[in-house]
């Protein structure tokens, strides 16, 4: 279906410039991974870069955090928005993280470039990465903030290197708000230096083809990737689909916060409209409309193009409305440190309002958020202050012939790994008691939910600080086609003990020697009737330990022998 | 009566056998069908190809694909997990990362150990080795009796902290051998790798059982066999990390051969690039449906301490091989109006389109092939002959789909993939802090000759190297090296804190160990040397980087830290394009590799056949051009001859590619150096 048109290009060229533009992303990438200062970037790969046109369209992207899909172009926008086109001089880098124009949380450093090849303007080389410290009213991330001037320095787009020279009074500014500075130094060279990579390989391109010769490959491998993304599309039923869900609370006030979803599919269009979620919250759960819009994709991407290349002519058949000044297009003064928390809910949302399309492709909701364990407290071995801070990983959803996985990390993250309990008590006064798998909180199915995990904590100085985000305990992972729900997140300080106490927001709790915090993440939601269930299959998961013979019973009317 | 250092290959097809004559240097080369039923069986026949008599085999050492094959193929041992209270789920739960972001559908790699046979024991050290809780022996001796009844043929033992302390493991493992005897295998983790994260150390531990009864039946057999073949000389393994091991110390660290496959091509390298005074190269082996790349850095492997293998984490030294999905079988399809190669491959059956086995779908042994760069009368050493009509019949259905005729087609398939794989390359590189212009590229392997020149050109390099036998060279690689055994103790504590005279007495308990033991392999004292090193990162980092320490003297000069801090700042600054001087440092673990040398035999060279043989030209294309190319045997070549391409060099095993504007001579050791004019 190759329209004879638009053909002025060989398609051999095309594909050799579109294999370099790809592996100049993923070789940027690559450059900001190693050279970064902070595990955040390096081992949880909390970033992101893209290579774009002169017009702001990807060229080739790579990505770290699954909901950084294609948002980078927003920053180049807002820039010519501030000052115009005519703003961009060869060998400037310039800095922006306002969580309203960018998108996400002040902890995320965009860091972008012009490209320029003999006086023209060619493309942008941009990056984006997640500072440990932007100095907020507590260290690392407070659940309590309730306006984004508590959440640290908030930076519109800034240059911080001027004609290939760098601007210490920026450097200085930039690495004096946060407290930690060798890190800051370290993850803003990084990214300078990933920057001035891409802008480097885009240069080599174009002058090596020419201009003209890499924007008709541009424009073919656009239309390639528009025209599989639309055939996709167009396989699928046209109608009207919707899903609702909410998250706990905000942080601050105790009421649910509402996510509100309808898919309208109409011929080889899809939009997902996003415009009845609530209104901004009072708590930090707030997100910027570019994040909103890329979490959709990421919904769109992993039922319709999960093996498709992201560039320019991706997303071209989805359209997303958000509403500005809901939940998701927060407007100033909008507290946004834990803006993913509803985008890992509308992903989910997407899924189901969808499951009926793609019956094969969709799979139960996952356990839902990043389930954050912070201790702050000072480390008797060392006299040393410490500060333990943990994601907690949990259950995803079975799917049409495969139960869920059990124990993996939440759907806005992706390489983001556990702490080993050797590294965590070597380097913070905690032991842990138990890292387990937690038995029957898969939700039942006859592919069931994968099953969450408890960790148990006890305080061995004496005293600390608990902080706590977990979240999704009133609307747990459901299932999908009679597939039943998992189990709701807890966590619980002296379990079983006269002074027991359940939480799961908390800033600053205090605790004391010889306290026993444990924290129990949610199961994924089942597909299918649990009853139709193979009996050999629950008979496994009793064996294994995933499942009680009472829960057996109980969700599979399963009899032991 | 002249002897022979001999060494043995195991590939998918074919067995590889290389015979150095230690008086002469010369070398013969011989080449059997694997037989992967009995993997013995293949080596006996290649021995017997090279060498007459089997007592004048003085050395010998072997590459085998056992624990590998018995890994990859899910035959290996039931195998039971002893674990810590409160953290037997830790295999199991692989610490929760996704590798692949946008797929709803994820899975985890399927654990080698059902989780109803993970046992969790009563006992528990803390961070300092310290014991909390006391080992519960009867519940190891339960264990036992579980192991008994319900047929279990090893068991692993990882418990917490055993890196710092492994008091446990141990006892744990005596109680086991009263129980079941002391010949059932029993892997203790903190032997497997004294470091520390207990999931990575279950993991290595995990797959060490499963495999090591495998293994130590195959070496038994082939030491046997070998006995019965009147092979007299001691049987050498090699090893992930680049040295070779005695087949008797082999059997008790089994994870040690797991890697070593592809190794011998980079050792090759490295023994390669002393010879030639070169530094740096980059070596690449391509084959039918992969490609693999590895570094020679300073003219020493890039050795890594971690690896993964189908997504479980190992830790091991091992020389790094990154294989990516490109070769001779790469197929060629059209998507959406685009025109793709690869990574899907036709494999060996139906195979290229050219290999008339019933294959229709264009691939880049197809389009070498019209374009010239292949001979059809002489592939794989003659046992195919290919069909140039076929090869040209599946471009045409594509190539009009495409709007190409059949040789644009045919060259953009070669683009396509030459420029995949130099990114490929690139990738590699620049992870590493390295720029791929300042390196000479190693081809190997029976299709990496072919596309050297082109990768060379699309990453500016300017000179490539074809060594002699390119298609047996990992198994000469493997006579070059040393013995190694590798050693590793966690150390975690603040460079400014760290004491001293305690590394130094860490460091020499191990270079005692590691003498030992490569001494009882038959090294003599003044033979064995060792490397010192520690693991060094910023405080706050995950990472870390292996700085050399140059010796024991060295640790108790008074400016020790300052030259080691200093190194490492350096390092980093290498690697990483960054550093931060005067940022605190933290050590992490302490290493030392034991080193045994074996010798080497000069080398030698004199071309192999008299005359310059038949003057020959074939049509071949480049650059839609169509040019007359010289074709000549490798054989005639000579120390003086000087060939401009477009030229091809034929040999059994592979083809090299001269392209216009490339020159080749030979070097005093007969391996085609092949530069850009």
């Amino acid at each position: 279906m190759a329209t004879k048109s638009e053909n002025r290009i060989d398609p051999i060229t095309t594909e050799v410039v579109r294999s370099l533009l790809n592996a100049a992303a993923d070789e940027m990438n690559v450059t900001l991974i190693r050279s970064a200062y902070t595990p955040v970037i390096y081992e949880m790969k909390d970033c992101a870069v893209a290579i774009l046109d002169a017009d702001h369209r990807v060229f080739g992207q790579s990505s770290g955090l699954p909901i950084f899909l294609g948002n980078l172009e927003e920053v180049v926008d807002v820039t010519e928005n501030f000052y115009g086109k005519d703003c961009w001089k060869p060998g400037d880098i310039w800095i922006l993280n306002d969580p309203y124009l960018a998108g996400t949380h002040l902890h995320d450093m965009s860091v972008y470039g012009p490209v320029f090849v003999q006086d023209q303007l060619v493309g942008f080389a941009t990056c984006r990465a997640h500072w440990l410290d932007v100095g907020a009213k507590d260290a690392g991330s407070p659940t309590d903030s309730t306006d984004v001037f508590q959440e640290g320095l908030r930076l519109g787009p800034t240059k911080v290197i001027e004609g290939s020279v760098e601007r210490p009074d920026m450097v200085d500014v930039l690495t004096r708000n946060g407290r930690f500075s060798y890190p800051a130094h370290g993850d803003l060279y990084a990214q300078i230096a990933c920057v001035r990579n891409g802008q480097a390989r885009l240069e080599e391109i174009v002058r090596r083809f020419g201009k003209e010769t890499v924007e008709a490959a541009r424009d073919e491998i656009f239309n390639q990737t528009e025209r599989m993304e639309r055939a996709a599309v167009k396989a699928l039923p046209d109608g009207i689909f919707q899903a609702e869900g909410c998250i706990d609370n905000d942080g601050v006030n105790k009421n649910p916060v509402w996510v509100r979803v309808k898919v309208v599919i109409d011929g080889d269009r899809m939009r997902i409209d996003l415009t009845d979620t609530d209104d901004m919250a009072g708590g930090p759960v707030n997100c910027g409309a570019p994040q909103a819009v890329s979490a959709a994709r990421v919904a769109y991407k992993l039922l319709i193009s999960p093996e498709l290349p992201v560039d320019g002519g991706a997303f071209r058949p989805l359209t997303v409305d958000v509403r500005p000044g809901s939940l998701l297009a927060a407007e100033e003064p909008a507290p946004c440190e834990w803006y993913f928390t509803p985008l890992g809910l509308l992903i989910d949302l997407v899924v189901t309002a969808l499951a009926d399309v793609v019956p094969d492709r969709a799979a139960g909701a996952h356990y839902g958020d990043s389930m954050v364990i912070g201790i702050e407290g000072v480390d008797p071995r060392s006299g040393e202050p410490f500060l333990l801070y943990e994601p907690t990983v949990g259950g995803w959803g079975g799917w049409r012939g495969h139960d869920g996985q059990d124990a993996l990390i939440n759907n806005v993250n992706g390489a983001l790994k556990d702490v080993p309990i050797e590294v965590e008590e070597a380097r913070y006064a905690v032991y842990v008691h138990r890292y387990g798998i937690r038995q029957d909180s898969g939700g039942p199915g006859q592919w069931r939910g994968g099953t969450g995990v408890e960790r148990v904590y006890e305080l061995e100085t004496d005293k600390a600080k608990l902080t706590l985000w977990f979240e999704r305990a009133e609307t747990p992972a459901w299932g999908l086609f009679g597939g039943q729900s998992g189990m709701a997140p807890e966590v619980i300080v002296n379990e079983g003990t006269t002074h027991e106490r359940r939480m799961l927001k908390v800033s600053g709790y205090p605790i004391q020697r010889g306290d026993i915090v444990t924290t129990r993440t949610g199961g994924g939601g089942g597909y299918g009737n649990p009853r139709d269930r193979n009996p050999e299959a629950v008979r496994t998961d009793i064996a294994d330990g995933y499942v009680s013979k009472a829960h057996a019973q109980e969700s599979y009317g399963y009899h032991a022998h | 009566m002249n002897k022979y250092r001999v060494s043995a290959d195991i590939g998918g097809t074919f067995t590889d056998v290389v015979a150095i004559n230690q008086e002469t240097g010369r070398i013969a080369v011989g080449k059997a069908s694997t037989t992967p039923r009995d993997l013995t069986q293949g080596i006996l026949a290649g021995l017997s190809r090279v060498v007459e008599n089997p007592e004048t085999i003085d050395f010998l050492v072997h590459g085998t694909t056992q624990g590998l094959n018995a890994f990859l193929e899910r035959r290996g041992e039931k195998v039971l997990l002893l674990a810590s209270e409160g953290a037997g789920d830790v295999y199991y739960i692989a610490r929760g990362d996704r590798r692949d972001l946008y797929q709803l559908h994820y899975r985890k790699p399927e654990p080698l150990v059902r989780r109803r046979d993970i046992v969790e024991i009563r006992e528990r050290l803390n961070a300092q080795g310290g014991i909390r809780i006391a080992l519960d022996e009867a519940g190891v001796r339960i264990a036992a009796r579980r192991v008994r009844e319900e047929g279990f043929g090893a068991v692993a033992i990882a418990f917490l902290f055993s890196y710092v302390n492994p008091v446990h493991e141990l006892r744990a493992a005596e109680i086991l051998q009263d129980e079941l005897g002391e010949h059932f295998p029993v892997t203790l983790s903190h032997q497997i790798a004294n470091e520390w994260r207990e999931y990575e150390r279950t993991s290595s531990s995990v797959i060490d059982a499963y495999i090591a009864p495998s293994v130590q039946r195959y070496l038994n057999r082939l030491t046997a066999e070998l006995h019965r073949q009147n092979v007299v000389a001691p049987l050498h393994i090699m090893q992930s990390n680049g040295g070779i091991i005695s087949a008797a110390a082999a059997t008790n660290s089994s994870l040690q051969t797991l890697l070593s496959g592809p190794v011998g091509g980079t050792m090759g390298g490295v023994s390669l690039a002393r010879d030639n005074g070169l530094q740096n190269l980059i070596c690449i082996d391509m084959g039918g449906t992969s490609f693999d790349v590895s570094l020679v850095m300073n003219q020493s492997p890039d050795i890594e301490t971690e690896t993964y293998l189908e997504g479980f984490p190992i830790l091991l030294p091992v020389v790094k091989i990154h294989t990516v999905g490109a070769g001779g079988g790469s197929v060629a399809y059209e998507e959406a109006g685009g025109l793709r190669v690869g990574p899907r491959s036709a494999g060996a059956e139906p195979g290229p389109a050219c290999y008339a086995r019933g294959g229709l779908e264009p691939t880049v042994t197809d389009a070498n092939l019209l374009l010239g760069r292949i001979d059809p009368d002489w592939f794989a050493g003659g046992t195919l002959s290919l069909d140039r009509n076929l090869a040209s019949q599946a471009m045409e259905g594509l190539g009009h789909q495409l709007g190409l005729d059949t040789m644009q087609l045919a060259e953009g398939i070669g683009r396509i993939v030459n420029t995949k794989m130099a990114q490929a390359i690139r990738a590699i590189t620049v992870e590493k802090g390295i720029e791929p212009r300042d390196y000479a590229l190693l081809a190997y392997g029976g299709a990496g000759p072919m596309h050297a020149c082109f990768l060379a050109e699309e990453l500016g390099i300017a000179r490539v190297i074809v060594p002699k036998n390119p298609g047996a060279f990992s198994a000469w690689g493997m006579l070059q090296t040393d013995m190694r055994q590798d050693f590793a103790q966690a150390f975690y504590t603040p460079l400014d804190r760290a004491n001293p005279m305690e590394m130094a007495d860490l460091l020499e308990t191990m270079a005692r160990e590691g003498s030992a033991a490569v001494a009882a392999q038959g090294a003599t004292t003044q033979a064995i040397s060792h490397r010192f090193s520690t693991d060094m990162r910023y405080r706050g980092q995950e990472y870390t980087l292996t700085i050399a320490i140059e010796s024991l003297d060295e640790i108790t000069r008074t400016d020790f830290k300052e030259v080691l801090v200093n190194r490492f700042h350096r390092a980093h600054l290498a690697r990483f394009g960054h550093n931060n001087p005067g940022a605190p440092t933290e050590l992490v673990a302490l290493r030392v590799a034991a080193i045994g040398e074996v010798g080497r035999i000069p080398p030698a060279y004199e071309s192999e056949a008299e005359g310059q043989g038949e003057i020959e030209y074939r049509d071949m294309t480049f650059n839609q051009k169509t040019l007359s190319g010289r074709v000549i045997r490798r054989a005639y070549l000579r120390s003086d001859t000087r060939i401009s391409g477009p030229a091809l060099v034929l040999e059994d095993t592979a083809t090299t590619v001269i392209p216009p504007g490339w020159e080749l001579r030979l070097d005093q050791l007969g391996a085609m150096d092949i530069t850009r004019l």
